[in-house]
């Protein structure tokens, strides 16, 4: 799938950030300039696309019934259309573009205008097949995201998650943010837990009982294959795979007690990182790869600490609370996000990586577990009991917002994980 | 303190295709968890007076009260096998005081059929992160494991797995339930 900037004019930032009025915007209808009369391309476009503006907590999507203009007969390029349209229904900004389709492909362009200015703030131009159209969409999205806002958005990634919806086995699940492209990763009548993605979303990592014990598994997404990960020290119970794919930190337990180890992806020790005659878990491994995040009992209750992955002693971070874990590192490194118990119920908090003050994020309705930072670092996807069943959530950090659920359905979904940017 | 042996590399890896990990699963029919539509704790039985005891040789483990997962997976989960499942209080993995006669009936029972093997398993409640109730769990089951060494039981016939907060017994979000959860079940097999 091949984008270029189409003439993109210069760069206007309007929005000022979480917190402040949302801006609304419009999504027109695609132009056909041939090949898709029925508008099933440009339909997949505009309707990715405008969840993934709703699901970025910056915009208001104007009701289509209310635009006046007809794609169709309207142009798309700058001068080729009147901005009173859009002024009228009070759009800060629209998209328009066009589409064509047939034998080479699709090739579809989009614009973003801002309305009262009357300019364009950004231009692409997206080569590809027709199954590619979604995820032209995510991709434009996110540069809407940067054009509004000055950072990229998060949305041309994937969400690894746990369900029930099959029947009452947990299996490992992907699916794109906005909740389409769903993939059963595992089909076992067993228990399947804790997927953890490398930066590109090739391998997952997961844990699965599906041989009657607890083993890792990594599942090359690409090649349709997979490994089983067992250890000569004792039993695997959980881990995390490396941002750059390269490197495991395993879970093991013996005689009782749980520990980390780093080991290779093809399931060579590197080195035990922790020894204590308790317990040691929910690995998390910094952007840089330098890093180890994890939860260990060793003060009395479950903490949080940090410790190079060179080895050397632990740093413990949390010091509120009786019941603090399941960290994860921001993409910058700089913060961790976990999960704190109150009142018998967890909430999601952050903290500085380095230490110092944590702050709530969550806001007490049901138990908030299990959370995951977006790649551009301003959204959280977390587990909650808000609703009937346990969903997947996504919110905003800075301003606490729960934006919308991202899975629906049947079972309970948990352990959700984001990717990072997917590649070309 | 228990050290952890670290020898060199040595972890196995085995190569298979996805597609055969994602074979169909079949249509699950929602397990009727009977036994917990009850808020009253389970009863703790004595090995001799168990009924389940008697059946082992007659219907083979795995009919009910064995291994929890395969009884889970063939809808016969919850059942009591010869030996009685012992409790712990929250977030603990001591073994209780009024646990230690289950723990002797159940040495008793394993000391009268020489020819089994034990598997103890360590279940917890809902709350906590699943992770660290699996890492909970597997301290659970080797705490009677070791009781169980005490007792005269051999350490080779025991073997030990945590099943963390994943096969609860009873669903219900309170403390009736919550403690029927957080227990040893102790599976038996030939």
């Amino acid at each position: 799938m091949g984008q270029a900037a189409a003439q993109a004019g210069p760069i206007t930032i309007t929005i000022a950030g979480p917190g402040s009025q949302l801006s609304t915007i419009a999504v027109s209808g695609l132009k056909n300039l041939g090949g898709d009369d029925e508008h099933r391309v440009g339909s997949a476009f505009v309707g990715t696309l405008r969840r993934d503006l709703e699901l970025s907590g910056y915009f208001r999507i104007i009701d289509p019934h209310a635009y006046i203009e007809d794609p169709q007969s309207s142009g798309f390029e700058l001068g080729q259309f009147n901005f009173a349209d859009w002024r009228s229904i009070n759009a800060d900004f629209v998209v328009k573009g066009s589409v064509s389709a047939g034998g080479a492909g699709v090739k579809l362009t989009a614009f973003l205008y801002d309305v009262a200015q009357q300019r364009r703030m950004m231009g692409k131009n997206y080569n590809g097949d027709a199954v590619d159209v979604a995820r032209m969409a995510r991709r434009f999205a996110d540069a809407i995201l940067e054009a509004a806002t000055g950072q990229r958005g998060p949305f041309d990634s994937k969400l690894a998650l746990v369900s029930t919806r099959g029947g009452r086995f947990k299996e490992i699940y992907t699916q794109s943010i906005d909740g389409q492209d769903l993939f059963r990763l595992t089909g076992n009548p067993t228990i399947n837990l804790f997927p953890s993605f490398d930066r590109s979303a090739r391998d997952v990592l997961y844990l699965s009982y599906k041989s009657m014990a607890p083993a890792l598994y990594l599942a090359d997404l690409k090649e349709q294959r997979e490994a089983k990960l067992d250890s000569p020290h004792g039993r695997v119970i959980g881990g995390t795979i490396s941002p750059d794919g390269e490197r495991i930190v395993a879970a093991i337990e013996r005689d009782g007690a749980t520990n980390l180890f780093l080991i290779t992806r093809e399931g060579a020790e590197i080195r035990q990182l922790t020894d204590t005659s308790g317990i040691n878990v929910s690995p998390a491994i910094s952007p840089d790869g330098g890093t180890l995040a994890f939860t260990s009992d060793r003060s009395g209750s479950p903490q949080i600490y940090v410790m190079s992955l060179a080895g050397g002693a632990p740093k413990r971070l949390t010091y509120s609370g009786d019941y603090n874990t399941t960290p994860a590192f921001s993409p910058k490194g700089d913060k961790l996000a976990y999960q704190s118990r109150n009142n018998g119920r967890f909430d999601i908090w952050t903290i500085p990586a380095g230490g110092g003050d944590p702050v709530q994020v969550t806001d007490g309705n049901g138990s908030n577990e299990y959370p995951s930072w977006s790649p551009d670092g301003r959204y959280l996807a977390f587990s909650s009991t808000r609703g009937h069943n346990s969903r997947i959530y996504i919110m905003m950090v800075g301003n606490r917002k729960i934006i919308s659920a991202l899975t629906e359905g049947n079972g309970n979904d948990s352990c959700p994980v984001w990717s990072g940017w997917l590649g070309e | 303190m228990i050290p952890v042996q670290c020898g060199r590399g040595g972890w196995v890896n085995s190569r298979s295709t996805l597609a055969k990990a994602m074979a169909i699963v079949g249509v699950a029919v929602m397990l009727s968890l009977a036994a917990c539509s009850s808020k009253k704790p389970a009863p703790i039985n004595g090995g001799e007076n168990n009924p389940g005891g008697s059946q082992l040789g007659e219907n083979g483990v795995g009919k009910g009260g064995g291994n929890s997962l395969e009884d889970w997976k063939n809808g016969k989960f919850g059942a009591q096998g010869p030996l009685s499942d012992i409790h712990f209080a929250y977030n603990e993995y001591t073994i209780q005081e009024q646990d230690g006669s289950v723990l002797k009936s159940n040495a008793s029972w394993l000391q009268a059929h020489p020819q089994t093997r034990v598997q103890v398993e360590g279940h917890c409640d809902e709350r906590g992160s699943e992770e660290y109730n699996i890492a909970l769990g597997a301290k659970r089951a080797q705490a009677a494991k070791d009781y169980l060494v005490t007792l005269g039981i051999g350490g080779s016939r025991i073997s030990t797995i945590s099943y963390g907060k994943e096969l609860p017994l009873c669903t219900e979000h309170d403390e009736s339930c919550w403690s029927q959860n957080r227990r040893d079940h102790f599976a038996v097999s030939e």
